[in-house]
């Protein structure tokens, strides 16, 4: 008895705190209200991405009456299978007290008819919550991302920015780097509950705040030609403001419908997207990494005119061979005496082999990197690559390799973006931007987003360049010359980069406007695309659009 | 000092009785699961049995001197009737159903058993040494003799099975012939025969009983199955604190947490919304009526009228220390009922009569 009374005083007055908290706990639970996202808008007010009231029909076992008469009734509203239905159910069935998801997304209509006759079928709940919703499928989809569950390395990261276990969250693109802008406040009602489970009362609540709109930079319309421009082929295209930095279109072909991620009923997609040889989900334009080629050209001239190694006005002869030693390296065409702008126009290699020798290899890298190789670009979107500048000085170097890099071959790898970065530096004179996609958060306007930079060259070098690379356009033997467009000044370099694997080279095509408003840099690229003339010719069609439909 | 005691056990038992329907209305009165007709049967077998109570303290106990052994052989009858046509609910055939009013044949045992072992060692006397021969007879007399008594009983009902009660029983059968004087060799040498063979019982016990047992050694093995009642009894007790949550304010109890809260964890219920101070009272109030019912063994001038007190008090003490252990993880779960509180007909009656003949022993303490 004396025992009993001292195991009394311990429970409840040595450990009595313990236990009452413990038994808040047991009863108190806190149900989450699910927030819209916000939505993702281009540049014109036009929603790239939207959320979609959805519908859901939950079933709570242990409420159930009749289960063969509900799932009969389920079977009929919903027009589904009822084997099907049984199935679902038997398969997410964890315990009577919680309930089970049976069909997910039903229509409005659904729903509405399963409401009207629920007191009929106790155990049988509606559940709404948003579903997003990307109209314009492929096109955009590089850029936007998509959401979907949090993951438990997710979670352990963000929980304690008021994630829970079930929240959404942005999976890559804006979805991901603007996730906490876009993502609500969940909201909570904190239910009291017995021990089934059922709720008893409602204690608290909060509500719900939808997260906040954004606005990009970009413009569908052009996202739309650029897209239709690709017809599937695979490569990229990227269109930038070229004095704000502001991303107006960014394509990477083939796309992927982003909606597959979204909607329960085509979730099964997915594996295919995953296991697909032309990688779909690969951002072509920041992720992958090519050979620049003949792009490349530009810093091996920057390079020796920085230095003063290179007089632009000396010529060197190309009969379409260099030698080296014992072995060859090859130009494409037999040009004659070239001088820089003749050997930019028309991207012969044997001029700029000599240009690579004189500057040097330590040179090149250094002006290289000053114009953005090797450099991630600090774009607003996940998981751009920074591409690959060898550095001379911390490898065996031979002189081979000064001339592979001298018409970007080699290990030079970049990215288009950061070739669409370094031409618009030149095209500013030496001012470095940073492209972005962002422009207004909740429409409110930001004030410039973009950071910019001087290269720090001499004057001079971008002059020449720039007159160079007018020419390759303007020049009637110009690489480019396809871009001669009616009232339209155009300035570019072409490049044909060998693929290596014995595949068809990548064309690129990388330029940018001289005189429309705005003015904008460009960037085409064609994976195994063939002859840079291809991306040109895209670069033509896309920039006819623009004028045709009064952009430029 | 006859009145002194009387009005005591009239107090005490009082005290219990009405703590009882009170903590019962709060877990029954807006539950799902138990319904507050539970309340309201507890409320008429308490006014019934108050009634007893007075009837039986007016009455000459000599007559149940008179029918103890009848007693004992319809309660054997009625434990043989209940295993071949008993009720079977919640895995056990235990209950009796005669007119629509059911009854549990293990409960009234309990007091059937204290009245043979009473009258059986009223009739034994101090032994005098004469020998081996007299001492293989004492043993017999004073021990094997009643034990059998006992194990008959005892075996129909773990048969049910009902190890609680069973177990009860064999309390009774220690605390009587502890008091019968019988001589201490034979007792503990008896007690350490059946600590020798305490191990064995590990093979009788249903798979149920020895989950049990292995989770009151530790609750967590199993927290959503077996041991899921105790870690809520001891939340439940523990969380009332010093004060307790209120009356009708227990989240453990109100919400259904609590398994079986109106029956053997009931205390639970007490401890969660009276807190510390609700369940000293009731412990005190125990304590109150068993020292009272001490003091009137003691007074008693008949052996049988002494041994039928202790028994009583025995009975109740050992349900009190075992219902209120168990629900606070002191000793593994059995099915033992806190007396005069938890809810069962049969056992609350069963409580009534035997507070009914300490008020009658409290009366006559000179007969024969």
């Amino acid at each position: 008895m004396f025992l009993v009374g001292c195991h009394l005083f311990y429970l409840q007055i040595i450990r009595g705190s313990a236990y009452y908290s413990l038994s808040i706990n047991n009863s108190i639970r806190v149900l989450p209200v699910e927030a819209p996202r916000g939505r993702i808008l281009d540049r014109n007010g036009v929603v790239l991405a939207d959320n979609r009231h959805s519908f859901d029909i939950t079933v709570l076992p242990q409420e159930i009456e009749d289960k063969d008469e509900l799932f009969d009734f389920l079977a009929k509203t919903l027009r589904m299978d009822k084997k099907k239905l049984l199935q679902q159910f038997w398969q997410r069935k964890i315990a009577p007290f919680s309930p089970v998801v049976v069909a997910e997304d039903v229509t409005k209509e659904q729903a509405m008819l399963l409401e009207e006759n629920k007191y009929r079928f106790p155990g049988v709940y509606i559940e709404e919550s948003y579903s997003r919703t990307y109209p314009f499928h492929e096109v955009g989809a590089h850029i936007l991302g998509y959401v979907g569950k949090i993951n438990r390395e997710e979670l352990e990261q963000l929980k304690d920015y008021g994630h829970s276990p079930l929240s959404e969250i942005g999976k890559n693109g804006i979805e991901d780097f603007y996730d906490s802008y876009l993502r609500g406040q969940e909201g909570g009602q904190q239910m009291e509950i017995n021990s089934r489970g059922r709720q008893v009362r409602l204690l608290a609540i909060r509500q719900a705040q939808a997260g906040q709109d954004i606005t990009l930079s970009v413009d569908q319309r052009i996202q739309q030609m650029a897209y239709d421009s690709l017809a599937g082929r695979r490569g990229a295209v990227i269109i930038m403001s070229l004095e704000t930095g502001e991303v107006l279109a960014m394509v990477s072909s083939p796309a992927y419908d982003p909606n597959v991620f979204v909607d329960s009923q085509l979730k099964n997609k997915t594996t295919a997207l995953f296991a697909d040889s032309q990688s779909p989900l690969l951002n072509r334009a920041i992720k992958g990494q090519f050979p620049p080629g003949s792009v490349f050209k530009l810093a091996v001239a920057a390079a020796g005119l920085a230095t003063n190694r290179l007089d632009p006005a000396t010529t060197y002869n190309c009969d379409g061979v260099y030698q080296l030693g014992a072995a060859k390296f090859r130009c494409l065409h037999v040009h004659g005496p070239q001088n820089l702008f003749q050997g930019i126009a028309h991207s012969c290699n044997i001029y700029f082999y000599h240009v690579g020798q004189n500057a040097g290899p330590e040179a090149i890298y250094r002006y290289a990197r000053l114009l953005g190789m090797g450099r991630s670009t600090g774009i607003d979107i996940p998981f751009e690559e920074k591409g690959n500048l060898p550095n001379p000085l911390k490898r065996k170097w031979y002189t081979g390799d000064t001339l592979n890099m001298s018409i970007g071959q080699g290990d030079v790898l970049a990215t288009p973006l950061q070739l669409l970065r370094m031409m618009a530096t030149l095209g500013l004179n030496g001012r470095e931007i940073q492209p972005y996609f962002l422009k207004a958060i909740n429409n409110q306007e930001l004030v410039k987003l973009s950071t910019s930079r001087q290269v720090g060259m001499i004057p001079q070098v971008y002059d020449i360049l720039n007159n160079a690379l007018r020419m390759v356009v303007d020049e009637s033997s110009g690489t480019a010359h396809i871009l001669d467009i009616p009232d339209m000044k155009v300035s570019g370099k072409t490049g044909t980069a060998q693929s290596g694997h014995g595949k068809d080279s990548h064309a690129w095509f990388v330029g940018y406007t001289v005189d429309t408003h705005p003015r904008v840099a460009i960037c085409v690229f064609l994976e195994y695309g063939g002859s840079s003339a291809n991306s040109v010719v895209v670069t033509q069609q896309i920039l006819t659009q623009m004028r045709a439909a009064d952009i430029l | 000092m006859r009145r002194d005691l009387e009005l005591k056990i009239w107090i005490f038992t009082a005290c219990i009785v009405l703590t009882g329907l009170v903590v019962l209305y709060s877990a029954s009165y807006q539950n799902a699961r138990v319904s507050v007709k539970v309340f309201y049967d507890q409320l008429y077998c308490a006014g019934i049995g108050f009634a007893l109570m007075y009837f039986l303290s007016r009455m000459d106990y000599r007559r149940f001197y008179e029918i103890a052994y009848v007693a004992y052989g319809i309660m054997l009858l009625l434990l043989f009737l209940v295993l071949i046509k008993g009720r079977y609910a919640l895995g056990a055939q235990r209950w009796f159903s005669i007119a629509g009013l059911t009854f549990q044949p293990s409960e009234i045992s309990k007091l059937c058993l204290i009245l043979a072992l009473g009258r059986y060692f009223s009739h034994r006397r101090p032994t005098f040494k004469f020998g081996t021969k007299s001492t293989s007879r004492a043993l017999w007399n004073h021990l094997i003799a009643p034990l059998l008594l006992t194990l008959v009983p005892i075996l129909l009902i773990f048969k049910q099975p009902d190890l609680g009660t069973a177990i009860l029983i064999f309390g009774i059968f220690f605390i009587m012939t502890y008091a019968s004087g019988i001589e201490m060799k034979f007792l503990s040498g008896f007690i350490g025969l059946c600590i020798v063979a305490a191990p064995f019982m590990w093979h009788i016990l249903r798979p149920y009983q020895r989950d049990r047992l292995l989770v009151f050694l530790n609750p967590n093995i199993d927290p959503l199955g077996a041991g899921y009642t105790i870690i809520q009894s001891k939340i439940a007790v523990g969380s009332g604190q010093l004060f307790g949550k209120g009356w009708l304010a227990g989240t453990q109890n109100q919400l259904n947490f609590l398994p079986e809260q109106h029956t053997d964890f009931i205390f639970s219920v007490v401890g969660e919304e009276w807190g510390f101070l609700g369940a000293m009272f009731l412990l005190f109030s125990y304590g109150g009526l068993i020292f009272t019912g001490l003091a009137i063994a003691q007074q008693v001038n008949d052996k049988f009228g002494t041994q039928v007190a202790v028994g009583i008090v025995g009975i109740v003490a050992l349900q009190v220390i075992i219902n209120m252990g168990m629900v606070m993880g002191l000793f593994p779960v059995v099915g033992i009922t806190l007396p005069m509180i938890s809810y069962g007909r049969t056992s609350f009656m069963v409580f009534m009569i035997m507070m009914g003949f300490l008020l009658g022993l409290s009366k006559r303490r000179t007969v024969f």
